[in-house]
Formats: C-alpha cells, sequence, structure tokens
C-alpha cells in the first residue's frame, strides 16, 4: 500500500512536473520565434518610425522630418504621383491578369501551356528590365515601334511615347499582372462546375454567367490581386527612374532616392515614407470591408468537377487576347533586348553586320564585377529562399499544431512586412542595422536578412497552407507508436511537404533574384547584384551590355525554375492539375 | 564618300592605339621609379586588392584603366565601380557615417564634394611623386595633398549628323534656346552627374538662370548620367545633346554612330576630376600606387585613346579630335563649384520639375 | 402528348457505354425517379436531359419539340428547365433572396414582381425570415430549401434533381423527402429525379425507373416495382430478398430441401422446366409450432439470428436443403440457434424472375 501511493504520487508529481517543463519549453519557444521576427521585422519598422520623428545628428524629437518632406509641393505632387500609378497599374493587370485567367482555369482556349508558359515569362522579367525594352520599343523618336509607325504612314514622329505617366503604367503592368493572373486562376480552379450550370439552367448563357457568377465568386482572388499589383507599383524604383525622370515626372520612390543623395537625410526619408505605409495598411483594411460577411468558398466543401466551358469560335478570340498581352509583356520586349545584347550599337537596327557576341564576352570576361555579381545575385536569392522558407515552415508548424500561445501573434508578424514597401524596409533595415554596432553595412548579411524579410509573407502563405492540407494525424500516427515529434517530423511532415516546399522556394527565389527597391540601398561595393548593376549600366545608356546581362539574367533564373519544377513535378505558379 | 574615309581612318587609327597602344604598354615595362616598387611591394603584402569608386569615365574606360594597373603590377587587382558622382559620393557617405570604409580610393568629376569630404576629414594626405609632372593646368588644386587632379573632360554640343546638317547646327550655347530644337535636345541631371552639375554652373555664371528656363521651354529629355546624351542621340531619340561629353561622343564616333561635336565659340566646358585616398582605406599601400598610376603617362595615354583630356605634356592628344588647348575654355573656380552646384541643383529641379 | 420523351438515348465515351438505349416517357406532372447504383449511368442520362451532355444517339424531346440529338442540341439555358445540383450549387456571394431572384431577373420581370414571386416561394419552403441571409450562415437542410426555392419560382416545364439529399443526415433527409414531394404536389412540377436511395424513390415518386449498367431493367409504380420485379437486379436492389431457384416437376416445383405445389401458384402459372423466385423476408411466416392454416409450409432449422428491435432478423435452413433462407418475424417470435420451426410460404407473394 505504501509502495502504491508512493507510485502515485510520483505519477502525479512526473505529470505535474513534464507539464511545467513543456510549458517551459513552449514558452522559450515562443521567445525565440518572437526575437527572431521582432529583430527582422519590428526593429526596422519602428527605427524607420522613430528616425522619422527625430532630429539628424542630435536625436531629439522634432516633428520638423514631416515638415520637410510634406511642405515642399513638388513632393506632395510626388506622392498623388505614385496614387496615380498605383491606381493605373492595379486596373490594368487585372485586365490583362482576370480574362487569362479565366480563359486558361474553365475554358477550352487552346494553346493554355503556351499562354501560360509566356505568362512565367513575364513572371521572371524584372520591372525596370521590361522598361528598358520598351525604351527601344516606344522611344518617341528611336523606338522601333514608332520607326515603323513612321515608315508606315509616313509622319515625321512617333505615336507611342514611352516616357509618359501611361507608358509607366503599361510597363510596370506588363510585368505585374502575373500575380493577378496566379491568384485568380487558383481561384478559379476551385469553382464548381454546378456553379455555372445552377445559372446556366436557369436561363444565363456564357458571359452573363462569368460576369455575375463566376468572377463574383472570386472577388476576393480579384481583389488580393488589385491590392498586390498597387502595392507594387507604389513601391517600384528601377522602372519609375528610368521613365519617369526623362518624362519629367517623380513618384514616392525616386523622391525617396534623393533623400539619400549627400548629405544622408535618413531621418526625412523616414517621415517621407510614412504614408507609404499607411496607404498599405488601409488597402487591406478595404479589402475587409469590401468582403464583408459574404461567404465565397463553396459551401458544402463538396465542390463538384470542373469543367471547360466551350467557347465555339470565341475560344481563337481570346487566344488572340491572351497572345496580344503576351506580345506587350514578353515578345516585342524580349526581341528588342535580344537585339540590343548582340548588336554592335543597337541604333543601328537589325543588320547582319551589326551583330556581335562581344556584349557577353565583355561582361564574362573583361568586366571584373560582372562574373561575381551575377554569382552574387543567384547565391544570395537561394540563401534567402532557404532562410525564409526554413523559418515560416518552423513559425507555420508551431502556430498549426498549436504548440505556443499566442500564435497568432507570430502568423501576424510573418505576413505585416507585406504592408511594408520594399523601399521603405530597406532604409528601416539600414537605420536599424548598417550603422555599429551590428555595422551590417554593405556586407551579404543585411542583403540576405533584408530580403528575408521582404519575402517572409510569401514564404510563410505557402508554408501554412501547404501544412494545412497535412491532416495531423500523419504525425500522431508516429507518436503513438513510440516516435518524437522531431522524428515524425523528419520522416513523415517534409517528405509529405517536398513538393509544396520546393514550390515555394521557388515562389521567393525568383522575385529575390530581381529585386532593386530594396536591393538599391543595402548593396556595397562587394555584394552588388544584377539587379543594382543594370541599374547602374543604364545611367551611362550602354544599352547593348546592359541588354546582355538581361538575357544572362533571364536565361539562368528560367534554367533553375525549370530545373527546379521538373523536380517538383508540378506548376509552382500553384496551378492545380487542370 | 570622304566623310566615310576619314571616319575610317580615325577608326583605323583609333584601333590601332586601342590594340597596339595596349600591347606597346605591356612590353614596354614601363620603369617602376624605386618609389613605385617599395608601394608594390607593400600593396602585395597588404592583400593585393584595390576598390576604386569612378565617375570620371565611362564604364569601359574604367575597366580598361583598372586592368592595365593589373597588368603593370602582377598579383595586384582593382574592382572597378563605375557610377555618376553623386551616386559616387553618396555610397562614400554611407560608408562613412557606418564607419564602414569600402572605397580605398574616389574619383569623383564635382570637385565641391572633394572640398566637402576634406572638410570632413574623410581623406589621406598623400602627395604623389607624378602629381609635379602633370601640365602646368591640373596642378595645386589642393595645397594640402587631400586631392588631386587625375581627369579632365570637355563638354560641349553634339549632334546627330544624319538628322542635323552641319550648316543647321547650333553653333553656341544660345543656339539650344531656338524653338526648332523643341523636343530634340538631350540632357543630363545635375542631381546625378558630376559633369552636369559643373556644366550647368559654368553656363548659370556665363548666362544667368533665365538660360534654364528658357531652356526648360524647349521640353529637353532629362537623363541622368552626362553619358545619357549620348545615348539618345545613338538611339535617334533626340537630334542635339545639349550637354555633350567629348569623351564618350568621340567614342561613339568611333563605334560607327553618325555623331559630331561643336566646341562653341563662347566657350568649351572644361570639367577637372581629383582622386583621392579614402582615409580609414584598407589598402593604403595599393591606393597610394594608384593615385601614382593614376597622374602617370600610361594612364593619360588611356585616358587619350578614350577621347579625354590628357594631363600629362608628354601624350598628346588623339588625331582628328581638339584637345583642350586647341579650344576656348570657361570654366568655374573651386570656390564656385562647392558652393553652386548644390545650389544649381535645386534650381534645376524646381525649373525642370525633377 | 407526352411532356417528356427520351427514345434511344445512348451515350458512349471512347469504347464505354455509359448509358444504353434508354426509352423513358413522361406525362405531363409526373414524378419519375432514376435508381440505381453509382456508375448505372442515372446522372449521364439526367445531365442529357438538362442539356450539359449531348447524346450520341436517340433523342429526347419535350412536347413533341426535339432537344437533344446526336446532331445537335438546345443550349441547357434555353430548356425552360430547372435543376436541383448534389451541392445545391447556391452562390455564397449572394443572399438567399438574390439567389431565388436571379432567374426572374433573367425573364426580364418586372423588380416588384420579382419581390412578390420570390416573396411567395420563400414563404412555401418556410425561409421567407432568411431571406438576407447568405449561404454560409445557413444550415444543410435550409439551403436545400433555397436550392429548391431557386428551381421552381420560375415554373420549369421540368424539373431535375441529381441526388440532392445525399449530403444531409438521416432525420433531414425523411423530412425533405416530403417536402420535396410536397412542392412538386403543390406546383404540378414534373420532376426527373436522380438517386440511389431506394427509400427515397419510394417515397417521393409516382414511377420508378431501376438502372443498371447503364439500361432500364424495369420502370413501375413502387408498389409493382416491390411486389412483381421482373429481373433479379431490380429484385435486389428495392428491398432485401431471397432467390430460389426451382425445377417443375409434375404438378410440384421443387426448390432445395422442399417443394411447393404448383397448384398454389394458381394465380401465376410457372413455365416447365427452371424458374428463379423472389421472396421477401416478410413474406413467409417462421413458427416454432406447425402452422395450421392451408399454406405450405416446410421444416426448418435456425441457423442465425439478429434482435433489431422493431423485428428479428432469421436466417434458416430447410431441414432437408442447405440454401439459407432470410426470414422476418415479429419481436415476440423468439427461437434460439439450432431449434427447429416451421416455414409458412405465400406463393402469391412469390415473384417470378426467371
Amino acid at each position: 500500500m505504501t509502495d502504491n501511493s508512493l507510485d502515485l504520487r510520483a505519477i502525479q508529481f512526473s505529470g505535474l512536473a513534464s507539464r511545467v517543463r513543456r510549458l517551459d519549453a513552449s514558452m522559450l519557444l515562443w521567445l525565440l520565434l518572437i526575437a527572431v521576427l521582432g529583430f527582422l521585422i519590428l526593429n526596422p519598422v519602428l527605427r524607420l518610425i522613430v528616425s522619422s520623428l527625430q532630429e539628424t545628428d542630435t536625436g531629439r524629437f522634432t516633428l520638423a522630418n514631416y515638415r520637410t518632406a510634406y511642405g515642399n509641393i513638388r513632393h506632395l505632387q510626388s506622392l498623388l504621383n505614385s496614387l496615380e500609378l498605383g491606381v493605373g497599374v492595379a486596373l490594368l493587370a487585372t485586365c490583362f491578369g482576370v480574362p487569362i485567367a479565366w480563359a486558361i482555369s474553365r475554358t477550352d482556349m487552346p494553346g493554355k501551356a503556351f499562354v501560360r508558359l509566356m505568362v512565367f515569362a513575364a513572371f521572371v522579367t524584372p520591372p525596370y528590365l521590361g522598361a528598358i525594352g520598351w525604351i527601344l520599343l516606344a522611344g518617341p523618336n528611336s523606338g522601333w515601334l514608332n520607326k515603323v509607325w513612321m515608315a508606315m504612314t509616313g509622319a515625321t514622329h512617333g505615336v507611342f511615347n514611352i516616357y509618359s505617366m501611361t507608358g509607366l503604367i503599361l510597363v510596370i503592368a506588363v510585368t505585374s499582372f502575373p500575380y493577378a493572373f496566379v491568384f485568380t486562376s487558383s481561384a478559379l480552379d476551385l469553382v464548381s462546375s454546378e456553379m455555372e450550370d445552377a445559372a446556366n439552367i436557369l436561363g444565363a448563357r456564357t458571359l452573363r454567367t462569368t460576369l455575375r457568377i463566376t468572377l463574383p465568386l472570386v472577388t476576393p482572388a480579384i481583389i488580393g490581386g488589385i491590392i498586390i499589383s498597387f502595392l507594387e507599383a507604389i513601391a517600384l524604383f528601377g522602372a519609375p527612374a528610368l521613365i519617369a525622370l526623362p518624362a519629367r515626372f517623380n513618384v514616392v520612390s525616386t523622391q525617396l532616392w534623393q533623400f539619400f543623395e549627400y548629405p544622408v537625410r535618413v531621418e526625412e526619408a523616414a517621415a517621407y515614407s510614412m504614408p507609404l505605409l499607411a496607404i498599405t495598411v488601409l488597402m487591406f483594411w478595404l479589402q475587409r470591408r469590401i468582403l464583408g460577411r459574404r461567404g465565397y468558398t463553396s459551401v458544402t466543401g463538396k465542390g463538384g468537377e470542373r469543367r471547360m466551358i466551350a467557347l465555339g469560335p470565341w475560344r481563337w478570340v481570346m487566344l488572340g487576347y491572351a497572345l496580344i498581352v503576351c506580345a506587350l509583356s514578353v515578345f516585342l520586349p524580349m526581341l528588342v533586348l535580344l537585339q540590343a545584347a548582340f548588336a554592335k550599337a543597337w541604333g543601328r537596327g537589325f543588320s547582319l553586320d551589326n551583330l556581335t557576341l562581344h556584349n557577353f564576352y565583355y561582361l564574362l570576361v573583361e568586366q571584373t564585377q560582372a562574373k561575381q555579381t551575377i554569382l552574387n545575385t543567384f547565391v544570395y536569392s537561394g540563401v534567402t529562399a532557404f532562410a525564409a522558407i526554413s523559418l515560416s515552415l518552423a513559425i507555420a508548424y508551431v502556430v498549426n499544431r498549436k504548440l505556443v500561445p499566442f500564435g497568432n501573434v507570430l502568423a501576424f508578424l510573418c505576413v505585416a512586412p507585406f504592408v511594408v514597401p520594399g523601399i521603405v524596409l530597406a532604409i528601416g533595415f539600414y537605420a536599424a542595422y548598417a550603422p555599429p554596432p551590428l555595422a551590417l553595412y554593405g556586407t551579404a548579411t543585411i542583403l540576405i536578412l533584408g530580403f528575408t524579410t521582404r519575402f517572409l509573407p510569401i514564404a510563410y502563405t505557402s508554408s501554412a497552407a501547404g501544412l494545412r492540407s497535412i491532416n495531423p494525424e500523419m504525425e500522431e500516427a508516429v507518436r503513438i507508436l513510440g516516435g518524437s515529434r522531431l522524428l515524425a517530423i523528419r520522416k513523415v511532415l517534409i517528405p509529405l511537404l517536398k513538393k509544396s516546399l520546393a514550390g515555394a522556394w521557388i515562389l521567393v527565389f525568383i522575385p529575390a533574384t530581381r529585386e532593386l527597391s530594396s536591393a538599391i540601398f543595402l548593396v556595397g561595393p562587394n555584394t552588388r547584384v544584377i539587379s543594382v548593376m543594370l541599374f547602374d549600366l543604364s545611367e551611362e545608356g550602354n544599352f547593348e551590355v546592359l541588354s546582355a546581362l538581361g538575357v544572362i539574367l533571364l536565361v539562368a533564373t528560367v534554367a533553375i525554375a525549370a530545373i527546379g519544377s521538373r523536380m517538383i513535378g508540378r506548376d509552382f505558379m500553384l496551378r492545380r492539375n487542370s | 564618300m570622304f566623310p566615310v574615309r576619314r571616319r575610317n581612318f580615325i577608326l583605323g587609327s583609333s584601333a590601332f592605339l586601342l590594340f597596339g597602344g595596349k600591347n606597346a604598354l605591356a612590353q614596354s615595362a614601363t620603369a617602376i621609379t624605386p618609389h613605385e616598387k617599395e608601394l608594390y611591394e607593400a600593396a602585395k603584402k597588404e592583400g593585393g586588392e584595390l576598390t576604386w569608386y569612378t565617375a570620371q569615365s565611362d564604364d569601359i574606360t574604367a575597366q580598361v584603366l583598372g586592368r592595365s594597373f593589373e597588368q603593370l603590377y602582377p598579383g595586384l587587382k582593382v574592382n572597378v565601380l563605375r557610377t555618376t558622382a553623386q551616386v559616387a559620393y553618396q555610397r562614400v557617405t554611407q560608408e562613412i557615417k557606418a564607419s564602414a570604409i569600402q572605397c580605398d580610393v574616389l574619383s569623383s568629376t564635382d570637385l565641391g564634394h572633394s572640398v566637402a569630404l576634406k572638410a570632413n576629414g574623410a581623406f589621406e594626405k598623400y602627395v604623389p611623386e607624378n602629381s609635379s609632372k602633370v601640365l602646368d593646368v591640373y596642378k595645386n588644386y589642393d595645397p594640402d595633398g587631400y586631392y588631386f587632379v587625375t581627369s579632365a573632360g570637355m563638354i560641349g554640343i553634339g549632334y546627330n549628323t544624319s538628322k542635323v546638317k552641319e550648316a543647321d547646327a547650333p553653333k553656341d550655347w544660345t543656339d539650344l534656346l531656338d524653338p526648332k530644337w523643341n523636343n530634340n535636345i538631350a540632357l543630363g541631371h545635375p542631381g546625378f552627374s558630376g559633369y552636369v552639375g559643373t556644366w550647368a554652373l559654368t553656363l548659370r555664371n556665363q548666362y544667368g538662370w533665365d538660360f534654364f528656363e528658357k531652356l526648360a521651354k524647349n521640353n529637353p529629355r532629362v537623363g541622368r548620367s552626362i553619358n545619357d546624351t549620348v545615348t539618345m542621340l545613338n538611339a535617334g531619340e533626340s537630334a542635339i545633346a545639349g550637354s555633350g561629353p567629348v569623351g564618350t561622343l568621340m567614342e561613339s564616333v568611333q563605334k560607327g554612330n553618325p555623331l559630331a561635336m561643336i566646341y562653341p565659340a563662347e566657350g568649351t566646358v572644361l570639367i577637372i576630376a581629383p582622386s583621392s585616398i579614402m582615409k580609414g582605406s584598407k589598402h593604403p599601400s595599393a591606393a597610394r600606387l594608384f593615385m601614382e598610376f593614376l597622374l602617370s603617362e600610361a594612364a593619360s595615354r588611356i585616358w587619350v585613346e578614350h577621347f579625354n583630356e590628357t594631363i600629362r605634356p608628354e601624350v598628346a592628344a588623339p588625331a582628328g579630335a581638339k584637345s583642350a588647348k586647341d579650344v576656348k575654355i570657361i570654366r568655374p573656380t573651386v570656390e564656385q563649384i562647392t558652393k553652386g552646384i548644390p545650389e544649381v541643383i535645386k534650381q534645376w529641379r524646381e525649373t525642370f520639375g525633377v | 402528348m407526352s411532356r417528356l420523351r427520351l427514345t434511344g438515348v445512348s451515350k458512349r465515351y471512347g469504347n464505354f457505354t455509359a448509358v444504353d438505349h434508354i426509352d423513358l416517357e413522361l406525362q405531363s406532372g409526373e414524378f419519375v425517379s432514376l435508381l440505381g447504383p453509382s456508375g448505372c449511368g442515372k446522372t449521364t442520362t439526367l445531365r442529357m436531359i438538362a442539356g450539359f451532355v449531348d447524346p450520341t444517339l436517340g433523342t429526347i424531346e419535350m412536347d413533341g419539340q426535339i432537344l437533344s440529338s446526336p446532331a445537335g442540341s438546345v443550349p441547357p439555358d434555353r430548356r425552360q428547365m430547372s435543376m436541383i445540383f448534389q451541392s445545391y450549387a447556391i452562390w455564397p456571394n449572394m443572399t438567399v433572396e438574390q439567389n431565388v431572384a436571379f432567374g426572374l431577373e433573367l425573364r426580364k420581370l418586372a423588380k416588384a414582381e420579382v419581390r412578390r414571386r420570390v416573396g411567395e416561394m420563400l414563404e412555401v419552403v418556410h425561409m421567407n425570415h432568411l431571406a438576407d441571409r447568405y449561404p454560409a450562415e445557413l444550415s444543410g437542410g435550409q439551403q436545400q430549401r433555397v436550392a429548391l426555392a431557386r428551381a421552381i419560382v420560375i415554373r420549369p416545364a421540368v424539373l431535375l434533381l441529381d441526388e440532392p439529399l445525399s449530403n444531409l443526415d438521416a432525420t433531414l433527409r425523411e423530412e425533405m423527402r416530403f417536402e420535396i414531394r410536397r412542392l412538386h404536389d403543390e406546383f404540378h412540377v414534373t420532376t426527373v429525379y436522380v438517386t440511389h436511395d431506394q427509400a427515397e424513390a419510394m417515397v417521393t415518386s409516382d414511377r420508378i425507373a431501376v438502372m443498371n449498367h447503364g439500361r432500364i431493367e424495369q420502370v413501375d409504380h413502387p408498389r409493382s416495382l416491390y411486389n412483381q420485379p421482373k429481373t433479379r437486379f431490380v429484385a435486389g436492389f428495392i428491398g432485401r430478398t431471397n432467390f430460389i431457384e426451382g425445377v417443375t416437376e409434375g404438378n410440384q416445383i421443387s426448390f432445395d430441401g422442399f417443394a411447393l405445389p404448383r397448384a398454389a401458384f394458381e394465380h401465376d402459372m410457372p413455365p416447365a422446366g427452371k424458374a428463379v423466385f423472389s421472396v421477401r423476408p416478410h413474406s413467409m411466416r417462421l413458427s416454432d409450432s406447425p402452422p395450421a392454416g392451408g399454406s405450405p409450409s416446410v421444416g426448418v432449422v435456425v441457423v442465425e439470428r439478429a434482435f433489431l428491435g422493431e423485428h428479428w432478423d432469421y436466417v434458416v435452413r430447410p431441414r432437408e436443403g442447405a440454401s439459407p433462407l432470410r426470414v422476418m418475424a415479429s419481436p415476440m417470435d423468439d427461437i434460439p440457434v439450432g431449434a427447429s420451426a416451421w416455414l409458412e410460404f405465400e406463393p402469391r407473394q412469390m415473384a417470378l424472375i426467371a
């Protein structure tokens, strides 16, 4: 009896102790993750906000920065220009992306694989490279399109002027519509054809059904696409620098760049970037308001199959539209970029005596930095992708399996960087970590950290989505047989998630390779990446070498992505089996 | 017919200079002074690397200079980072603020930057041996020995010969204000380019800021670097380069582009570009050796091959191009540059909107 | 003239025949079920009637007009039909009222008229108080009612239902069966109802078409189907049954372990030779003492039994035979396993299958 009671107490005690231990361990884990996220996200943003209220060199509290930033009519005009740009891009990108998404996801339009490939090509192309292509195409006096027009109609000057707000909107929209496309088509893939059949049989034909039923069902995705396009447009630096400046207007990002001229006025820059932050938060709040109470997912969950709508002769019309968009975003710019890359002097045009490999030779052999820059780009992007995926997977796991209290705080922090435009985030990082004590200025570390933070939202959303699709009972089966949680993760979870993780890796890798807005503030002389080098080269107008470098970037990125997607065996652009 | 042949002649002779000249460099084993040898040995011990921020030329010329140095001093490596003057300045000041100096030698095109940086104690004092051997006009800009002129260039008016006949081309700065050039002039931006800043300042001194108000009415295409103007001419986007850099333009002509240079009657702008060693540089010996190189005959020969000015008397100007002593020159003083360029940038922004 | 007529309708996918020569006629206002296991082709048939799928062979006519044929079909939006889908397909982004109003708005009715008819319809399905709710806020049964309201409010010529109750739990299913029948009676809509659940079909339908492997095995009123199944499949699919094989020998029919006099089958003279009968478990009586009445009986041994509350399920074997027979007995008839008993037959309830 005495033995039994001792056993009983021992059991009770060890139960209590292990519970306490678990509590400690989970608290520690939570604290650790919060510390990492705080370092990456909270600190830079807070430093930014604090800087905006500080006087340069003394650190005293002041509102003078806001006055300087907004007291100037030109600065205000830049803000308005940014808004105009954002709205224009959002609308145009939606017009490009949504119809194509609908055609591919729900109709029998031919040539789907080809169109998808072109959308991917547009996704891989950095906006500033697209801008250069379009300058070569639509420079008012020298662009190829204008030359063709002048030759055909005998006009004295061209009809397209890329150096305008319209031109800038077009250039950005053609490289950012893939976001609208991916969001909309993923959502459309989930809509059961029965939804459309129900409208059909009540008397609605294809167009009416699409406009009143199908597209409204994916409103959240469409709005998501609009918001992303808007945010990307207002935060971009490269394309506006190339097009807006010669067009004689500024946007917020180019204006911010000026605050970094001598003397460096981080505090004013911080004050000036606050509206960007505010606008982004506003956008997300608006999204929530618009979507409101209505549900959007198929309520019974039993979605039913998805059948392609037969469009008859209209499918050629849809294909035509898709090809026009592809021409604007891929064929035309790529054509001129290739021509310039292999030209001695691109202005001399398409002639055999204008062909040369010298530009590539110059980059890969003579120019001392190009090789290192190219290597840097892919190494940093790869490391960023790994870091972002690892961190976000760990957090997603911890949150999804409810291992720590207040998991949604962690989740929120992971997605928060979305709200901060890249250029602003970079300034925040610069303010927080470039000077001593960490003195990370010019190191690869600050660049990778900045990129990781910037792409954490994408990584987290993908990881969380992948994790949600895995039934926790898989791991529980391992544990009840005696395996530890880590073993379950290693042997069951990771293999199941492999494809999803590889897809997420590519989704981070590709934007990282083309990122300019945040890189431009964080690179040092030894850590230059291709995007910055392209920008520097564009300053002296050496379009031939610049195009060659752009071609190298695109070819290498596509090759890596192609290898990656072959390995994971599915389209990482989140397409379902179609 | 004739212009074609002349162009071929220039092409041929320049090609010879480029290739022949380079070989001559490699083979001549230019006599290295004992001082230079000492620096060379020390540089090798430092790690043999050097980071050079330069705005004084385009990327190609800068690369040639870097490689030439490497050939002269095997075992040393030069990281050439070519940007516009403002960008270089921005990066250097960021490094200073972060106490993480990466740049060893700074070659700017804005004397004002050098004055300001010297005042902030950002430079290392070093008087190169070669500094006494340059042309007189380039000597003694800083008696204290913190910065030295290592490059010079001229700015005139460039035009595209296939769009503009020689007779119709502007002969002087004020001709740019003629409404017939509406939408057809390319300019750089003083907020980016040191060359353009000095050019704008010089013309302001000459004609008052009113000149630019009127110029703005002709709707010029404003780029960033002064070399952007040559790109615009090459592309056929603009017919006139209002701030046309002689060096880049003549190089472009050599490549076969239909361009020509005007040296305005009322004065061609001369840009004096200084170089310095950064204080806190991790490769001081290499930096010193590089300064010697920049002031050497070898470097001047390279400058001249790329249609810049020579700063050494021993080196002659290239055939077919004029040099500073052949034309009327206008330029601002150092004090004017220091104070004036920031003013000009501000005025420019107000007038041109960007 | 029949309302809806299918003549020789077939659907082939490559080598696979999903629907094989279906002939079916519906009178106006009739409620006909297509009943069968999954894969029997009932949903494909329904979709052909709706116009979502074209037949490979045969025609579908409504009121004498050809709707579907291999040559071409009237599209679903012009057939004046309505359909309830398995998933209800209620649009989640619209309120109940908007969902129901959709079809009326398409017919360009005046707003006031639309609101009136929607209100009436919602009243009929008892959903009036939920008119402003979104589907996500409704229960399964309520969504089902919305689907019905939406389909019926436009007064369709034919109403099609595709397993509408399969997502509901048992009690709700029972309730909704009656609802559907009630609505049918109220509006006299010609209805085609697809299901695999025989109880549903029995409760709701005027006639049932039992399908198997793409063919209709039998079309009949529920009672006739149950009591006079024409094929083995129908007998086994509708309710439970025993199949016993007998051989005609003189004036009796010999089964395994027992024989029944031919005279007892006076109403249904079996032909000479082999015959298969379907005998329902409840059409036989089990008792522990020899029966007194004139019905033929046989001695059996109890092999298995299960008590289901409302009745006993017995499995017995003729004392001189081996084939087991299922018998249903009242809860009071408690005969232990292994005991002997008597099984009384009711030959009028034995259906001749083949």
